[in-house]
């Protein structure tokens, strides 16, 4: 609801969150300079145009033009370097016969729940930890922050290592200190596989998650804490709710972004399982890799990444809302 | 009421404590043992004498990455790539960003919409049709064609990233350039950017970064050992099933560094960049 303000037609005031209001100064409004003529305006229309170029021809031809013709693709048996034929939703409708599939879907769902779980509530205590008064806490939260910075393949790669049969930190660490006496296949192991590729989804992908929270917790008003106190509230009831609603916000939209990222990262899968074993830790952006380059089937491996698109969709509306309006604060 | 909560702080105090050294534990063993394997010799790396430090620290897994796979053309590839990209997107994205946050023009709305969908589609839904778009264009094993992929992640983010950040630059100081004679891009260069350095900062550290990172799309587009860039090269360390970690490891620490470097440089700017803005504070 916006009620542009009386005296003054470029601010607005709209109602905010639980009553509150707020006023902003309205984004329609003329960026330079009062009213002008038309043809000043259609000048700037050209301008804009003109500048925009570049960036509209990246978002048509790199990210439009590849999506639609990713739908288009999934209805053809397209292969790898012959034409493909239209063939309906005759792909879609192998994938629901087929088991592999259905596997990788509950897979997906899984890795995808648990992994953004796991990261949140890492992130979240070590956002709390970080906040705490103490000594050298930039150099703290600069190396938790680390994993972060580290591209993703390596990352992979190294815990590859760490998880190694024979001669992994693990499996060493353990017989070394008489834990275990046999060695663990971590990552071949039916029961250990997908708990293994989580582990290590959750340690690149947690300081993301520290760094927003801690932003979010340093945005607090130390005021709000003293009142609290004031009246008597303890720590805990502090935290549930002076910090928790202050954080709803970023935990919304860190969670969103987090699970777009995480479900359709196929890095970890690829370089520590490649989905095994007996496509144990199969998820669906592998299996359309290894789907269209493995297998060189181009409209079956379209297909199987669009049939996750649609709950990425409803994420995607509902992140583009928020940033949107967070752009316009 | 209040001495319970200064005492429960403490413990509270002594719990983060704790918590702290594991999670540093936790955060910090995997580049421990990177590096302790790119210092070790074959000896103590496998079989039953592997060691957990190296006993006889060596560089000889350095001399062998150097001496005998294509590292260095690996690491040409990727700083090609990666600053080749950075340029591009600072220079669309300053110009975008510029016509989105000062200009006025029918359809503005829905470009800026338009823009947060596109940096949210991800690359695992692209990676299909892009390989075909790159065929037909004959793009394939090429570096622009790998510079052009990255740019449908990097020229969103940083055109929406910097249109924020102008938006906030004070209308004032760009009228009263324009009013002294000052071209629309005048303004953009002397003012505005000029006022801008940490957002430029932070796309800087985005486009390299992402674009030295990536793997999909360079696993996808690139099959020649010419273009390779070092995420690629990496992942082929492995031959027939057989890893040679010590030159690996030796890899990983190297190709680590320049986006390590980088997050320490801006980390002061970057989590302000984090989600695109939407994290206000």
């Amino acid at each position: 609801m916006l009620v542009r303000r009386p005296d003054n037609p470029r601010v607005a005031i709209s109602a905010g969150p639980r009553g509150a209001f707020r006023e902003d100064v309205l984004v329609e409004a003329p960026a330079v300079g009062r009213p002008r003529p038309s043809a000043v305006r259609r000048q700037e229309s050209w301008l804009a145009w003109g500048l925009l170029t570049p960036t509209l021809l990246v978002i048509l031809f790199l990210v439009a033009y590849p999506f639609f013709s990713a739908i288009y693709l999934s209805l053809q048996d397209k292969m790898v370097g012959a034409p493909g034929r239209f063939v309906g939703v005759a792909n879609y409708l192998d994938l629901l016969r087929d088991e592999v599939f259905l596997r990788t879907a509950w897979n997906s769902v899984l890795y995808t729940a648990v992994a953004v779980g796991l990261k949140f509530v890492l992130g979240l205590t070590m956002a709390l930890i970080l906040d705490q008064p103490r000594r050298l806490n930039n150099v703290f939260r600069t190396l938790l922050f680390v994993p972060w910075a580290v591209p993703v393949v390596i990352v992979a790669l190294n815990w590859r290592w760490i998880f190694d049969d024979l001669s992994g930190f693990l499996n060493n660490f353990l017989i070394t200190f008489h834990v275990t006496s046999d060695i663990v296949s971590w990552l071949s192991d039916p029961r250990l596989a997908m708990a293994c590729v989580i582990a290590v989804v959750v340690w690149s992908g947690t300081p993301f998650y520290s760094m927003t929270f801690l932003a979010g917790l340093q945005a607090i008003p130390k005021e709000l804490y003293e009142a609290a106190e004031i009246d008597g509230a303890s720590t805990l009831q502090q935290f549930f709710f002076v910090t928790i609603p202050r954080l709803k916000t970023i935990f919304l939209t860190t969670v969103m972004l987090s699970t777009i990222w995480t479900a359709t990262n196929l890095q970890f899968v690829l370089i520590l399982t490649k989905g095994g074993p007996a496509s144990r830790t199969e998820i669906f952006p592998h299996l359309a890799y290894t789907t269209a380059l493995g297998a060189r089937r181009l409209g079956m491996g379209a297909a199987i990444s669009l049939v996750f698109f649609p709950v990425l969709v409803v994420l995607i509306v509902l992140l583009t809302r928020r940033m949107l309006r967070s752009a316009d604060e | 009421m209040v001495r319970t909560t200064s005492g429960s702080r403490r413990i509270l105090k002594w719990i983060g404590n704790g918590l702290l050294v594991v999670l540093l534990v936790w955060t910090l063993l995997p580049f421990y043992w990177m590096i302790a394997t790119s210092l070790k010799a074959d000896r103590e790396i496998y079989g039953f004498e592997a060691t957990l430090y190296p006993h006889r620290p060596t560089l000889a897994a350095y001399g062998r990455l150097f001496g005998t796979t294509p590292f260095m053309k690996y690491v040409r590839n990727s700083t090609i790539i990666a600053i080749g990209n950075t340029v591009l997107s600072l220079a669309f994205g300053c110009l975008g960003a510029y016509a989105l946050a000062r200009l006025r023009f029918p359809g503005r709305a829905l470009i800026a919409r338009g823009l947060v969908v596109t940096y949210l589609v991800p690359p695992a839904l692209l990676f299909i049709p892009l390989f075909a778009v790159m065929s037909v264009l004959r793009l394939i094993d090429t570096h622009q064609g790998l510079i052009l992929a990255y740019l449908s992640f990097s020229v969103p983010f940083s055109t929406w990233l910097l249109m924020g950040y102008f938006r906030s630059v004070p209308l004032e100081l760009e009228e009263a350039a324009l009013v002294d004679g000052c071209s629309r891009l005048g303004s953009l260069v002397r003012v505005i950017l000029p006022m801008s350095l940490p957002a430029l900062a932070v796309v800087t550290f985005f486009s390299f970064t992402q674009s030295w990172n990536e793997f999909l799309y360079a696993n996808v587009f690139v099959n020649s050992v010419e273009v390779r860039t070092i995420t690629m090269g990496l992942s082929l360390f492995v031959v027939e099933d057989v890893f040679f970690w010590g030159p690996m490891m030796a890899a990983s620490f190297l190709s680590t560094l320049p986006p390590l470097v980088m997050y320490l440089i801006f980390q002061r700017w970057v989590v302000k960049g984090l989600t695109l803005g939407a994290v206000k504070g």
